[in-house]
């Protein structure tokens, strides 16, 4: 159970995050949706302390995460994988170490510096590519591929921590539909599969209905809505989104869904 | 282009309301321009007084140096070298003895020269290396976005700035006087301000490296070295490859004249050569450092830019 207690972000004036109160069981799927710079990403950012909280505390068991340091919260960062807009693989490392970077955590100091992995650790890394449909890029430069299989990439990266939590900041806002939908696809599996939360910053409002058992509205900072899908009714969604509302609706410009039949990853890897 | 038309150009140049807008950036432009002047008065005069000092102090004046061209030419005149067409290409006499004019007698100490050269260039490999290395530690604490605390890129960059900032002559006499006459205190001198000199640029190609790989390794629960060895090092290490060569080229030319206060290569026996003779044995040894500078300089540039070019096209 991961809880949020009056969890706050100010930068200068600006309070991005606005004292949001969460309580996220374990194993749930949740989306949050909201306007850009209503405070989706500095949430996320703030759960895997890429970003100090100002105020308020995260409770994740017994521990706050919001005060861990060092050792305990590079423990806690590798407990709760982190996928991003842009990817952030290492471009000029090959992908198979890309995705063993997963694993530095648990590497002692002299191994991790040498880059030196055992065939076990290997052997990880490429089942989790695998998994993807990516095993057959092991070895190219990570920064050759394109961008749904990079995005893919780095979700092998993020299984082969064996996180309890994963984290996914605007996952597909880089994507086209068709790799939009792979990469929604394989989270949902390592939802339901491997029973690990998976907590997702979503643009467009029909890919939170179909893949999230919940969803959460922000609006300046602060949480307005948080209830199932069928709980959201329009006239809320529109006023979450305000201005931006047509655009997050318009399902044909980002939308994951796909008209012609169902797309299987290894046929479009 | 005359100002009506550029407003019918316009899309939406109806009402008041774009008139309005290119009123106030025309204001603006104005206002940056004139401000933008008065810097440039301001930069040139202090640029002019900067010149005029300058050449008042060194005495720069023409004449005088038009009365020093002429001595150039005289100094030149002494040291060229007799050589007569006849015996050019003679050998030694059966005593032994080279024949005066021809180019054996020339380059008498031919295997002395060529010795001490290969040393300054051992010189500068090592001291390449070691400065590379230190300077390689160093970079990424005295980098802006990478250090780990203000206080240590405050140490870094100070530190680097020492070690460059001291003239390796300098330091040279130093461990001279230290640790004896030898190639030793140059390689130390020269490794040391290496350090300092590339320490710097590496640290800038650190500032200039994208902050996304560092991140991802930053959540995977990466520490700090971590972070460095993954996100930074495959992004910078071309450009630290390529400095790094550069860097030897003028670390050969650096260990070539730093024997001159007695810290081994060539440098030591030019110093012998112009202090006691003065004459054509000094062109012998001056031909001989320009010849091994210029090979040098060609090879590392070849291997540089195909280093790179191979990188490209990856």
């Amino acid at each position: 159970m991961l809880t949020l207690d009056k969890l706050t972000r100010r930068f200068g004036d600006n309070i991005a995050v606005n004292a949001a109160n969460l309580e996220i069981p374990d194993g749930q799927m949740v989306g949050i949706i909201g306007r850009s710079g209503a405070g989706k990403s500095t949430l996320l950012r703030l759960l895997n302390r890429l970003i100090d909280p100002s105020e308020g505390q995260i409770l994740y068991g017994d521990t706050d995460i919001a005060r861990l340091k060092g050792k305990e919260l590079r423990a806690w960062r590798s407990d709760c994988a982190m996928i991003f807009q842009q990817f952030n693989l290492v471009g000029r490392l090959d992908v198979i170490t890309n995705v063993l970077t997963g694993r530095l955590h648990d590497l002692p100091h002299w191994r991790s510096m040498a880059q030196v992995f055992t065939p076990r650790e290997r052997a990880f890394a490429i089942q989790a590519l695998d998994r993807l449909g990516m095993a057959h890029t092991a070895l190219q430069r990570a920064e050759t591929l394109s961008g749904g299989q990079q995005q893919r990439v780095a979700i092998a990266r993020a299984l082969a921590q064996e996180p309890r939590i994963l984290l996914a900041d605007e996952p597909i806002a880089s994507l086209d539909p068709m790799n939009a939908k792979i990469v929604m696809d394989a989270l949902r599996d390592i939802n339901r599969q491997d029973g690990i939360t998976v907590i997702c910053n979503l643009h467009t409002l029909d890919t939170a209905r179909q893949y999230c058992d919940r969803i959460i509205g922000m609006q300046d900072g602060r949480i307005v809505f948080d209830g199932t899908p069928d709980l959201l009714t329009t006239r809320m969604a529109r006023e979450i989104y305000g201005a931006e509302a047509d655009e997050a609706f318009n399902e044909a410009a980002t939308s994951t869904a796909i008209p012609a039949g169902p797309a299987r990853a290894r046929e479009l890897a | 282009m005359t100002d009506s038309l550029m407003m019918g150009g316009s899309a939406g140049a109806s009402g008041g309301a774009p008139r309005d807008a290119v009123a106030t950036f025309e204001r603006h432009r104005a206002e940056l321009r004139a401000t933008k002047r008065v810097w440039n008065i301001v930069a040139l005069g202090a640029f002019t007084i900067c010149l005029g000092l300058s050449v008042w102090i060194s005495q720069f004046y023409p004449d005088r140096l038009a009365s020093g061209i002429p001595r150039i030419f005289e100094y030149f005149g002494t040291i060229l070298p007799d050589l007569q067409w006849d015996v050019l290409f003679e050998g030694r006499t059966a005593e032994g003895r080279a024949v005066p004019g021809s180019l054996t007698f020339w380059y008498t100490d031919f295997r002395t020269y060529i010795g001490l050269l290969w040393e300054t260039i051992l010189m500068a490999i090592t001291a390449t290396l070691l400065g590379a290395g230190a300077a390689f530690l160093l970079c990424f604490p005295a980098a802006a976005n990478l250090a780990p605390a203000g206080w240590v890129y405050w140490i870094s960059r100070r530190f680097l700035e020492v070690c460059r900032g001291i003239p390796e002559i300098l330091l040279a006499l130093v461990f001279v006087f230290m640790i004896g006459i030898g190639p030793l205190a140059g390689i130390i001198a020269i490794a040391i301000h290496t350090a300092g000199a590339l320490g710097k640029l590496f640290a800038e190609v650190n500032e200039n490296a994208s902050s996304r790989p560092v991140e991802g390794i930053t959540a995977v629960g990466g520490t700090w070295a971590e972070k460095m060895a993954y996100g930074v090092v495959p992004q910078v290490a071309p450009n630290f490859f390529s400095y790094a060569m550069l860097r030897f080229e003028i670390n050969v030319r650096a260990s070539s004249i730093i024997g001159f206060v007695g810290a081994g290569g060539i440098g030591q026996e030019l110093n012998r050569v112009i202090s006691f003779y003065s004459d054509d044995r000094v062109l012998a040894v001056l031909i001989l450092v320009v010849l091994m500078v210029t090979a040098i300089d060609l090879i590392s540039e070849r291997i540089r830019l195909g280093y790179i070019g191979r990188e490209n096209f990856r």
